[in-house]
């Protein structure tokens, strides 16, 4: 049997004539944090929103825990946790009322101990209404139902929009608490430090496709570097071209910097017949990966 | 939850239309102390303004069921029929257009499950809504009409407007499951009724009494309650009852396929 939670497999969605989302295929295996990483609008949501069985894929087919989304999605939605990006809660409710609404549906029986549990994790007062909660605080409520059931997988998008950075911490702690006792936490977002800092997979997307997906070390060790060049003679960086060199990201009569993606031995040898004055060759930060494969 | 959310617009509609009929079947006394006057006054009201208001001959108007089954043209069947299908409209678009569908629908529940709640639900309000009308119709009858009370043909033409609420529920379900945007159609529903009530009001005026009036669900139902072969006809029966499966069934199958787009 897969050990894959998600299984997507050429995913496609349109909007009548506007791409969503186009052949995307990937796998989060069981007590993975994957990081799905792009900026607004590049499908993110989209494909989250298939796995839930929101909207229809236009081709393509997904699987979770080995079940069809669109087949077995009660079955599947029984077993994960949802943290919407934008979503609103019933705003006639009370807090408290709405959590144990949401908590019904699994049956849970200890539900109350852990919604009071959550709810002074992320210092929420219960006893509100819906309306009169700041943004912040409904994306705390959003949080704690997607968590009340102790789900085998949590898919969160956007998950820190509004979170002051006290409570985005106790949320992070929360995650990789939840991820240590098995959770599979799939990670949604567009802010490369938080990715950065939980996920140990990620898949990178650009307009609706899927450009890159592999393990963080593997990105920043293997395939891209960060070279920072400073020549002694000016002009020495023009019509400089060396094979894997991409994503110029600064560059002066006598400085070059670049992602390079080639032999180093190759850059090397290229270098060798030029005077420099310094010479750089760096692990970049996932945000000039991500980067890259914008420009 | 849902039973809460929707219960105070049943309670306003419920008595908003209550009190329109009783206070309406109130002046009922004072239409028979008025009798001559009003058949003087007839002489130069237009009949097909008669006809537009309910009355199919000037002489209903002295006849308590008939005075009732005018009014409840208006309050019943149109005004009814405007609540019923705005409510099943709303109740499905409102989870999309309040942005609550994506937090519901992650839960584990199936769109067959949502749906068939939200038409139980609907099912319950129309019923409440059309008990209370008929309640406080046969009370004002008591009350106000001291003439013959035959409650054969005020039970049928409380059945044919139940019947045709239902219809227009059906309706607004599948108004809802085939509307794309986010957004309410309540505009849309009260168009839409209001055209086929207007299609009616006119086969009446002109008489028409052949396919064009039937294009309208209003002409289905049988308001001549003082015909004395009044009564339940299968066929008015079916046709709102194959109309209602249809449409729920359609509403159901389009809802399931449906992108939810909030």
């Amino acid at each position: 049997m897969s050990s894959n939670i998600i299984e997507i497999s050429h995913l496609s969605k349109y909007y009548g004539r506007s791409r969503g989302i186009e052949d995307i295929s990937l796998n989060v295996e069981q007590g993975e944090f994957f990081g799905f990483i792009g900026p607004n609008g590049a499908g993110k949501s989209t494909t989250i929103r298939i796995l839930l069985n929101l909207i229809f894929p236009s081709s393509g087919s997904a699987r979770m825990f080995g079940l069809d989304v669109l087949k077995d999605s009660k079955k599947i939605r029984s077993r994960m946790g949802y943290v919407p990006s934008d979503a609103n809660l019933y705003d006639k409710m009370k807090v408290h009322e709405f959590l144990r609404f949401g908590a019904a549906f699994y049956g849970r029986d200890k539900s109350e101990d852990r919604i009071r549990e959550l709810a002074g994790i992320f210092d929420l007062n219960l006893e509100r209404r819906i309306t009169e909660l700041s943004t912040g605080n409904k994306k705390k409520v959003n949080i704690i139902q997607a968590l009340v059931h102790q789900p085998d997988l949590l898919i969160l998008d956007e998950p820190t929009t509004g979170l002051d950075p006290l409570i985005q911490s106790r949320l992070f702690s929360l995650l990789i608490e939840e991820h240590k006792k098995g959770a599979t936490v799939f990670f949604s977002s567009h802010i490369l430090s938080e990715v950065q800092a939980l996920c140990r997979r990620v898949a990178i997307v650009k307009e609706g496709r899927i450009v890159k997906s592999d393990e963080i070390s593997v990105l920043r060790e293997k395939q891209l570097k960060k070279v920072k060049i400073m020549f002694a003679d000016e002009g020495a960086s023009e019509n400089l071209q060396i094979p894997g060199m991409a994503s110029v990201i600064a560059g002066s009569p006598k400085t070059l910097e670049f992602m390079f993606s080639g032999d180093v031995n190759e850059l090397i040898s290229r270098l060798s017949g030029l005077r420099l004055e310094n010479l750089s060759i760096e692990e970049p930060p996932l945000e000039e990966i991500f980067l890259h494969y914008y420009r | 939850m849902e039973l809460r959310r929707n219960a105070r617009s049943l309670i306003i509609w419920s008595v908003i239309i209550c009190a329109l009929i009783f206070f309406t079947m109130s002046l009922f006394r004072s239409v028979l102390q008025f009798q001559q006057q009003i058949m003087g006054m007839a002489k130069i009201v237009p009949m097909a303004a008669m006809k537009a208001r309910g009355f199919g001959n000037i002489s209903d108007i002295f006849s308590g069921l008939g005075f009732y089954a005018a009014n409840n043209l208006v309050y019943m069947m149109l005004l009814g029929s405007i609540y019923s299908m705005v409510l099943s409209s709303n109740i499905l678009l409102k989870e999309e257009y309040g942005k609550t569908a994506e937090y519901l629908m992650s839960r584990p529940v199936s769109r067959d499950e949502i749906f068939s709640s939200k038409s139980a639900l609907v099912l319950l309000y129309i019923t409440f809504l059309n008990i209370a009308a008929a309640v406080v119709g046969l009370l004002s009858l008591a009350i106000f009409n001291s003439g013959d009370h035959n409650l054969r043909p005020f039970l049928v033409i409380t059945l044919y407007t139940f019947l045709l609420n239902l219809m227009f529920a059906s309706l607004g379900f599948t108004v809802a499951s085939l509307v794309k945007s986010a957004r309410p159609v309540t505009f849309f529903c009260v168009g839409l009724i209001m055209v086929f009530y207007f299609i009616f009001t006119i086969s009446r005026i002109t008489g028409v009494n052949g396919d064009f009036g039937y294009i309208s669900p209003f002409k289905w139902v049988n308001v001549n309650v003082l015909d004395p072969s009044y009564g339940i006809e299968l066929w008015r029966i079916g046709l709102f009852a194959l109309l209602c499966l249809v449409l729920i069934l359609a509403a159901r199958f389009v809802y399931k396929k449906k992108d939810i787009l909030t």
